[in-house]
């Protein structure tokens, strides 16, 4: 069995008579979009199965069993779960991911994701590209300077890194960059749609509390992807063609450091997004996370199920993302399914 | 591998250096302190750190630094106890699915793989909410958020060792699959378990903190680093230091784990640490 990519599809389909890249495509797309059943098949039942009546949750204490039994009723909670679960499958695919029970209660949980999901996009997509800049810069340097002190404070910068907490560096950002400098507003975000450099401004601090970890993760690949390609033997080749540094640097080994770096990337994206949860709610940002925190409260199961199939389908939809952009860079990578 | 080897390896030196400190400061502590971490002063209510206080009090006057180094034994118990369930859990079934192969190996990885597609804390959020808070529940979400990765690893290594000559050797000689599966197979691939398990436990420090800072993980008045936080944030402004000592703390243990993990895996595998250096 061909060795899978950890974090990739779970099942891939085999198109025969397709042209190789395009058959990898679509072996890739229709994986993601099995994965995605299967995933929500699975988040529906153990919904289910989970304890606390949700009648209970929105009616209160004090519901007489005829109310409750009308709740169920309306609601098809009376169904057998297979069902329950077709009938919520069949609204997802319209998109329709039902109505809020208790903490928006009666509103439609696609508007308020709707809402909810750019805000989340933007400080993820914020927080990986500061990461990204940060492991560039330090990863290089450190692979550039082998063995050198730049090298021993670069690796030194990112174990510190990986080893804070996203949630309590926000607070440290907070506490330094906010209430002592003033630079940055501690609490609210202003979506990219109203203001792209309020958005910029405002979602700087919760991108970079998450971007730290992730940088740190980044730039010890890069520099360990590196450092293997300068070893290599077209490298030593390159150099005795009197090629410059700079030139081997950029063609020979940058570039041939890009996939691992790519794939590292996108498997983080899976920890980005579940320190994009708490980091919400320290900044007051009005995004998926928070919005699923709120529904854990509120015990609003319908709203849970939503966001967990979001969070599910954004993973997915970067590893798709991920697997695609290597098969473009990597010929080798496109034939394998 | 060695102690010795251990020894003169400066990285995982260093990190089991300090994770023995953290360990003797957090069972030592507690009961050397003057202090009751459940104590209440309301004369010395949020005092800054202090030669009597070195962390600063809290906002019921309890000393924080007794505090946290009791809520620190609390998260690594839970830590301890998810990482290892998910270890045991894991590695039994990496090793049955990586020697077997076949249907099973397929079922299992495709469970895998699609834990992996959840944000891990997303999914141990979910898993808050399912089974409820509490101390043992958070453990169980560590548990899986967990699982998948020692079930991979262990089969992948599983999987390039199971042809070797001495597993060979030893189904000539008879041994019952479990056998050469805990007594053969495991030993030999047990360095990158174990490096995993260092790492893990760190992190599992931090999803106990996390769940627990927003009120979804251990309740008060169990002390544990992310209910010291929680209280901390209430008062974040008037007293900074709760919050920044509780964390720096958490800071610590994990750079000690994460050191521990990364000298271990330079002596499991001699061959990245020449290329890296």
């Amino acid at each position: 069995m061909a060795p899978v990519l950890p974090g990739t599809m779970l099942f891939s389909w085999e198109f025969p008579y397709m042209p190789s890249p395009l058959k990898y495509f679509f072996s890739r797309l229709v994986g993601a979009i099995v994965t995605i059943l299967v995933g929500s098949l699975l988040v529906f039942l153990v919904m289910k199965a989970a304890p606390g009546d949700p009648a209970l949750a929105v009616l209160g204490d004090f519901a007489t069993p005829e109310s409750i039994a009308d709740f169920n009723r309306e609601r098809g909670f009376d169904q057998p779960v297979l069902v329950q679960y077709m009938h919520w499958l069949n609204d997802l695919v319209h998109l329709d991911f039902g109505t809020s029970l208790s903490i928006a209660s009666g509103r439609d949980i696609g508007e308020l994701l709707a809402f909810r999901l750019p805000n989340t996009l933007t400080v993820g997509v914020y927080a990986i590209l500061i990461a990204i800049v940060i492991a560039l810069i330090l990863g290089t340097s450190a692979a550039v300077r082998r063995g050198r002190p730049t090298d021993t404070i670069a690796t030194a910068v990112s174990v510190l890194g990986v080893s804070m907490p996203d949630f309590w560096l926000g607070y440290m950002l907070i506490l330094g960059l906010s209430i002592g400098a003033g630079l940055f507003p501690s609490y609210g975000f202003v979506p990219l749609s109203e203001s792209v450099t309020g958005a910029l401004h405002s979602g700087f601090l919760p991108a970079l509390a998450i971007a730290a970890p992730m940088a740190a993760v980044f730039s010890r690949t890069l520099r360990a992807a590196l450092v293997d390609n300068m070893d290599r033997d077209h490298v030593t080749v390159a150099k005795s063609f009197g090629h410059s540094r700079r030139f081997i640097f950029l063609h020979h080994v940058f570039r041939n450091s890009i996939i691992p770096f790519i794939v590292v990337v996108g498997l983080q994206v899976r920890y980005l997004l579940g320190g994009v949860v708490i980091i919400e709610l320290i900044f007051g940002i009005q995004g998926v996370g928070s919005l699923m925190v709120d529904a854990a409260f509120a015990r609003d199961y319908p709203v849970v199920q939503a966001c967990a199939v979001t969070f599910l389908a954004i993973v997915l939809a970067v590893n798709f993302l991920v697997d695609v952009i290597c098969a473009m860079l990597d010929p080798r990578r496109g034939g394998r399914s | 591998m060695k102690v010795s080897h251990l020894l003169k390896n400066r990285t995982a030196l260093a990190g089991a250096v300090i994770t023995v400190i953290f360990l003797l400061a957090i069972i030592i502590g507690p009961i050397i302190s003057p202090w009751d971490s459940a104590g209440f002063d309301f004369a010395s209510v949020l005092q800054s750190p202090t030669g009597a206080h070195f962390f600063g009090t809290d906002g019921l006057g309890r000393d924080v630094l007794t505090r946290v180094l009791e809520g620190a034994r609390v998260s690594l118990m839970i830590s301890t106890f998810g990482v290892g369930l998910a270890m045991l859990l894991g590695v039994s079934v990496g090793l049955y699915a990586g020697y077997l192969g076949g249907w099973f190996d397929d079922t299992v990885m495709r469970v895998v793989d699609l834990l992996f597609g959840f944000p891990a804390f997303v999914l141990a959020l979910f898993l808050m909410v399912v089974l409820g808070f509490g101390v043992i529940n958070v453990g169980l979400a560590i548990m899986m958020v967990y699982l998948p990765i020692f079930a991979r690893i262990t089969r992948n290594s599983t999987e390039l060792v199971r042809n070797d000559p001495y597993i060979q050797a030893a189904q000539i000689m008879g041994q019952s699959t479990s056998r050469i599966l805990f007594r053969e197979i495991l030993p030999n691939i047990s360095a990158p378990i174990l490096v995993q398990a260092s790492v893990s436990i760190a992190f599992g420090i931090v999803i106990e903190s996390g769940l627990s800072f927003i009120g979804l993980g251990v309740q008060p008045p169990t002390p544990s680093l992310g209910v010291i936080m929680a209280e901390g944030q209430e008062y974040f402004r008037r007293a900074p230091w709760v919050m920044t000592m509780t964390g720096l703390t958490i800071t610590i243990a994990l750079l000690a784990l994460n050191l521990l993990g990364d000298g271990l895996r330079d002596l499991a595998d001699p061959r990245l640490k020449s290329r890296e250096i």
